[in-house]
C-alpha cells in the first residue's frame, strides 16, 4: 500500500486579526477563491467579532476566541521544505496519508492512489463554496473567517469502491494562526473511509473548512479526531451535502483544547439518505469544547441517528447544540438525537440544547438529553464484585467513551484515542 | 374527503366569545408618558411607593429593546397608539353585586362565569376583571373567615399596602424584561391572594379576564402569597371580542411559596386568535414566575393555551428552598396563522429540588408552535432532579412544531432528563376507531384528548372538562 508524508515549513506574518492589515497581508488567490476571500472579508468588516447576544455564541468564552486572533497568521515558505516533528503514530497503516497545512500544495510530487484525483483549478472554480451554499452557512462567522484567510485549497475527486482509507493530518504551529480548506467530491456509488486528525500545538489556532459532496448511493465513513494541547484553539466547519440514497457515518472525538469548536452542517439533498453521527467531547482543566450540529432534510424518507456524548471535569465547560430541520418536503423522515453528558466535577459546566424544527407531519422525530454523574447503581455493582472505586469509575468511563471511539474508521485505532482520552479524567 | 381535509375542517370552529359588550367606558387618551402613569396611579388613589415603583419601571422600559429572539414575526407594536387605562363607567367600587351594571353581569353570564349569588359556581370564588378594572369578587367574606385575602390588586394596594409593598416585584423585578417593565409601569388590575400560615384555602380561587375595548392594552398583575404550610389552587380564564386589529395583553404573575406551602396555578387561555387570514387577535406577552422560597414548598403551573394570535409565555419556577418542587404541565394548540412560543424555566438553586415538565403542543393549519424551555442546575443544587417531556402533534403538512430546550448544569450531583417526540394523528389509529363505529370527529377528539391526558389530569375538575371541550371545539375543521 502507498504511504506518503508531505511536510511543509512556514513563516509567520506578524499581524493580528484586529488589524485590518492582517487580512490584506495574505496572498491574493486567483479565480473563485479570490471572490470568496473578498466576500469573507467584507462580511467580517460588517459583522466584526461575535457577541454574547448572538444565539450561536451565547455560551462561548469570547475573550478566549478573541485571543486566538491575536496570533500571527502563518504562511508557508515553499523554498524551505523540511520534515517537521509531527507526532504521527508509528504503527503500520494500510492506507494513504497526507499531512497538510495552509497555502502549500500537499499533492506536489505525490502519486495519488487509484480512485483519487486532484481537482483542477477550473474544476474547483465551479465547485468551491457550493456545499457551503447548500448547507446555508455562508453567513456563519467561522465560515467567513476561513473564507477570508484561505488562499489555497486541497481538492480531491474520489471514485471507486475498493479504495484505501484516506488519513488527513491537519497540523498546527506554535504561536501561530493556521487556516486550511479541503474540498472532496465523492462520486456516485463510491465507498471509502476518511479519517481527519487535527493536532494542536502550544499557543496555536487553527481554522478548518471541509466541503464534501457525497454522490448518490455512495457510502462514506468519516472520522474526526481533534487533539489539542495547552493553550491551543481550533474551530472547524464540516459542510456535507448528501445526494439521494447516500450513507454518511461520522464519528468525532475532541479533547485537550483551550478553545475547541466543531460545526457540522449536513444537508440531505434529495432524500432517501441516511446519516449516523457519533460524537464525544472530553474537557478538562479550564477547557471549553463546543460541538454544534445542524442537519436539514431536503427530501423525503431521510434517516438520522445521532448520539453526542460529553465528559466535563475540573473547571471545564462543554457545550452541545444540535438542530434537526424537517421542512414540508421531507415526509417520512425518521430522526433521533440523543445528548448524554457526564458532569464529574464540582466546578465544571455543561450546556446542551437539542432542537427540533419540524413542518412535515408524517415524520418520526425524537430527541433526548441527560446530564448526570455516573450511575450509582453501576458503581455499586462493581464495588460489590470486589473492584475498587477508582477502577470501577475508570471502567465505566472507558465503556462510556468506547461506544463512540469504536465507531471511528479503522485508522482511528492507531492514534491511541481511548487511553489518551481518559488521562487525567 | 380525505382524513386530512376532515381534520382541517375540524380545527376551525368559530370563536364563540367574540361579542362586544356595549357599555359606556371611561378611557384615557392614547399613548404612554410619565403623566399617563401618574394619571393611572391617581385614578386608583395609590400610595406613593407604588407610584415610585411604576415610574422606576417606566424609566427602565424606555431603555429596553423589545425582544425578538423568539422570531415571532409580528408587525412592530406602536406603544403610543394604545390606551393604557379603560374602565366601565361606575361611580365607585360597588358595595354589593346588585349595584353592578347588569350589562356587565350579563357579559360574564354569557362567558359562563355567573357572578350573581343564585347562579355562582359552587366552591369557586371568582374575581372578574373587565378591561382595566376588577368588577366583582365572589365569596370574599367566606374566605375572610379563614383569613384568606382574595381581592383585586387595586383593593389590596389600598387595604393591605404593607403586604403589597413587601412582595410586589420581588419575583419579577420591574426591569426583568421589556414586557414586564411595561406591565410594572402601567398595570391596572388583577388579583391578589394571601393565604396565611397553616391555612388550606377552602375553595378554588379563580380570575376571569375579559378584554372588551379594541384599542386598549390589558396589563393585569397577579400576586399570590402562600405563607408557611398554606395551600391554594388558583384558576385563570381569559377571552376577548373579535376585532380586526391586534390587542396587546402583557400580564405579570408572581407567586411566592414559603415553607411547606403549595400553590397550584391553572390557566385556560382562550383569547381571540384572529381569523383564518391572521387578521386581528390578541398579542399575549406574559411573564409568569413563581419562587419556592421555603423548604419543601411546591409550585405547579398547568396551562391550556388555545387562543391569542401570538403567545410569548414561559411560566417559571425558581426553586430556592431545599427540597422544593416545581411542576409545569402545558397543552398549547395553534391553528390558522397563530404563533405560540411557550415553555418554562426551572431554575434549581437549592439542594434536593425537583422539577417536572410535561408539554404537549398541537399545531394545525399554517400555525407555528414552539416549546422553549430552560432547566438550570446551580452550583448548590446537589441532589436536584429534573424530568422533561415535550411532545408535539402535527395536523396537516403546513404547520410547524419546534422544540428548543436549553439545559445547563453546574452541579455534578444533579440529574437532568429530557425527551421530546413529534408525531401525527395516525391513519391506522383513526381507522381502528372508525371501524368500531366511532365518528371521525369523535375519534380525532379522543386521540387529541389521549395525547393531552397527562396535562388534563393535572387541571382542577372544573377546568379539565372545559379544556377537553375547548380543544375539541378549536380542532373542529382542521383535522382530516
Amino acid at each position: 500500500m502507498v504511504r506518503r508524508r508531505i511536510c511543509i515549513a512556514f513563516k509567520a506574518v506578524s499581524m493580528s486579526f484586529h488589524d485590518s492589515k492582517w487580512f490584506n497581508s495574505l496572498p491574493t488567490p486567483k479565480g473563485d477563491l479570490e471572490k470568496i476571500q473578498r466576500r469573507g472579508r467584507e462580511y467580517l468588516d460588517l459583522i466584526g467579532m461575535p457577541k454574547k447576544s448572538d444565539e450561536a455564541w451565547r455560551f462561548t468564552d469570547l475573550s478566549r476566541l478573541s485571543s486566538l486572533f491575536n496570533l500571527p497568521f502563518l504562511l508557508n515558505n515553499p523554498t524551505n521544505k523540511i520534515r517537521k516533528n509531527i507526532p504521527l503514530p508509528s504503527s503500520k497503516f494500510e492506507g494513504f496519508q497526507l499531512v497538510i497545512s495552509p497555502g502549500f500544495d500537499p499533492l506536489e510530487s505525490v502519486d495519488l492512489p487509484d480512485g483519487f484525483t486532484q481537482l483542477s483549478t477550473a474544476e474547483l472554480d465551479g465547485i468551491l463554496g457550493r456545499t457551503i451554499d447548500k448547507c446555508s452557512c455562508n453567513d456563519e462567522w467561522l465560515v467567513a473567517v476561513n473564507n477570508s484567510c484561505t488562499y489555497r485549497v486541497l481538492g480531491l475527486r474520489i471514485n471507486g469502491d475498493n479504495l484505501p482509507p484516506l488519513e488527513l493530518v491537519l497540523d498546527s504551529r506554535e504561536d501561530a494562526f493556521v487556516a486550511t480548506r479541503i474540498v472532496l467530491i465523492v462520486e456516485s456509488k463510491t465507498k471509502f473511509d476518511l479519517f481527519q486528525v487535527l493536532l494542536g500545538k502550544n499557543n496555536s489556532a487553527h481554522s478548518h473548512l471541509l466541503e464534501m459532496h457525497i454522490g448518490s448511493d455512495a457510502c462514506v465513513n468519516h472520522g474526526w479526531l481533534a487533539r489539542g494541547t495547552k493553550e491551543s484553539g481550533y474551530f472547524a466547519t464540516l459542510a456535507i451535502e448528501q445526494d439521494i440514497r447516500s450513507q454518511y457515518a461520522f464519528s468525532s472525538v475532541q479533547e485537550g483544547w483551550s478553545f475547541g469548536r466543531l460545526e457540522q452542517k449536513i444537508v440531505q439533498e434529495s432524500g432517501y439518505a441516511s446519516t449516523a453521527l457519533r460524537g464525544l467531547q472530553v474537557s478538562k482543566g479550564k477547557e471549553q469544547i463546543v460541538n454544534n450540529s445542524t442537519i436539514r432534510f431536503d427530501g423525503p424518507e431521510g434517516v438520522l441517528d445521532q448520539l453526542q456524548k460529553a465528559i466535563a471535569v475540573d473547571y471545564s465547560h462543554s457545550i452541545f447544540n444540535g438542530s434537526i430541520e424537517v421542512p414540508r418536503i421531507a415526509q417520512r423522515t425518521s430522526a433521533s438525537q440523543l445528548s448524554r453528558n457526564l458532569l464529574l466535577s464540582k466546578h465544571a459546566r455543561i450546556d446542551t440544547k437539542p432542537q427540533l424544527k419540524i413542518v412535515a407531519d408524517d415524520v418520526k422525530c425524537t430527541h433526548g438529553a441527560t446530564v448526570s454523574q455516573l450511575q450509582e447503581e453501576q458503581v455499586f455493582y462493581m464495588l460489590s464484585r470486589g473492584i475498587s472505586h477508582e477502577d470501577a469509575m475508570r471502567l465505566l468511563l472507558k465503556g462510556y467513551c468506547e461506544e463512540i471511539v469504536r465507531t471511528l474508521p479503522v485508522s482511528g485505532s492507531r492514534w491511541g484515542v481511548l487511553s489518551n482520552l481518559l488521562e487525567g479524567v | 374527503m380525505t382524513s386530512s381535509n376532515l381534520l382541517g375542517e375540524l380545527v376551525s370552529k368559530p370563536y364563540k366569545y367574540g361579542f362586544v359588550t356595549d357599555i359606556e367606558t371611561e378611557k384615557i387618551s392614547k399613548g404612554l408618558t410619565e403623566d399617563v402613569i401618574r394619571l393611572i396611579s391617581s385614578k386608583k388613589q395609590e400610595p406613593e411607593f407604588l407610584l415610585n415603583f411604576r415610574l422606576k419601571a417606566y424609566k427602565q422600559w424606555l431603555k429596553m429593546q423589545e425582544p425578538d429572539w423568539a422570531e415571532l414575526g409580528y408587525p412592530k407594536v406602536n406603544y403610543q397608539d394604545i390606551i393604557y387605562y379603560a374602565a366601565p363607567k361606575q361611580n365607585q367600587k360597588k358595595a354589593s353585586l346588585d349595584e353592578v351594571d347588569p350589562k356587565l353581569l350579563e357579559t360574564f353570564d354569557k362567558l359562563g362565569i355567573p357572578l350573581s349569588e343564585q347562579k355562582r359556581l359552587s366552591n369557586v370564588a371568582v374575581d372578574a376583571v373587565f378591561d382595566s378594572v376588577s368588577i366583582a369578587t365572589t365569596y370574599k367574606e367566606q374566605l375572610a373567615e379563614h383569613g384568606v385575602i382574595f381581592c383585586s390588586i387595586s383593593e389590596a394596594v389600598n387595604e393591605y399596602p404593607e403586604l403589597v409593598e413587601r412582595y410586589l416585584g420581588t419575583v419579577v423585578p420591574c426591569n426583568d424584561n421589556f414586557f414586564a417593565a411595561l406591565n410594572s409601569a402601567v398595570f391596572s388590575d388583577g388579583s391578589f391572594v394571601y393565604i396565611p400560615k397553616g391555612i388550606e384555602c377552602p375553595m378554588e380561587l379563580s380570575s376571569y379576564f375579559r378584554i372588551n375595548s379594541g384599542d386598549i392594552g390589558q396589563f393585569e398583575r397577579t400576586l399570590i402569597i402562600a405563607e408557611d404550610r398554606a395551600s391554594v389552587s388558583y384558576l385563570e380564564g381569559c377571552t376577548a371580542p373579535m376585532f380586526d386589529t391586534n390587542t396587546l395583553h402583557a400580564a405579570v404573575v408572581e407567586l411566592i411559596a414559603l415553607e411547606d406551602s403549595s400553590i397550584k396555578y391553572s390557566t385556560v387561555q382562550n383569547w381571540y386568535s384572529g381569523n383564518e387570514e391572521g387578521v386581528g387577535g390578541i398579542y399575549n406577552f406574559v411573564t409568569k414566575r413563581g419562587q419556592c422560597r421555603g423548604a419543601r414548598s411546591k409550585i405547579s403551573w398547568s396551562q391550556v393555551e388555545t387562543g391569542s394570535a401570538i403567545t410569548w409565555k414561559y411560566p417559571s419556577c425558581i426553586l430556592q428552598g431545599e427540597g422544593s418542587v416545581g411542576e409545569f404541565y402545558s397543552v398549547a394548540l395553534t391553528n390558522n396563522l397563530q404563533k405560540a412560543d411557550t415553555g418554562t424555566k426551572m431554575v434549581h438553586i437549592g439542594a434536593d429540588t425537583k422539577s417536572t415538565i410535561v408539554s404537549k403542543g398541537i399545531s394545525a393549519g399554517k400555525s407555528r408552535n414552539s416549546y422553549r424551555g430552560l432547566v438550570q442546575m446551580g452550583p448548590k443544587a446537589s441532589g436536584a432532579r429534573n424530568y422533561s417531556q415535550c411532545d408535539s402533534m402535527l395536523i396537516g403538512d403546513q404547520a410547524s412544531a419546534n422544540t428548543y430546550p436549553y439545559i445547563r448544569s453546574q452541579q455534578s450531583m444533579a440529574s437532568i432528563e429530557h425527551e421530546a417526540s413529534t408525531c401525527r394523528i395516525s391513519e391506522d389509529q383513526l381507522f381502528y376507531l372508525q371501524s368500531r363505529g366511532i365518528g371521525f370527529e369523535e375519534a380525532v377528539s379522543m386521540m387529541v384528548s389521549g395525547f393531552c391526558r397527562d396535562v388534563f389530569n393535572q387541571l382542577p375538575m372544573e377546568f379539565a372538562a372545559e379544556a377537553d371541550k375547548l380543544l375539541a371545539l378549536k380542532l373542529e375543521g382542521s383535522v382530516g
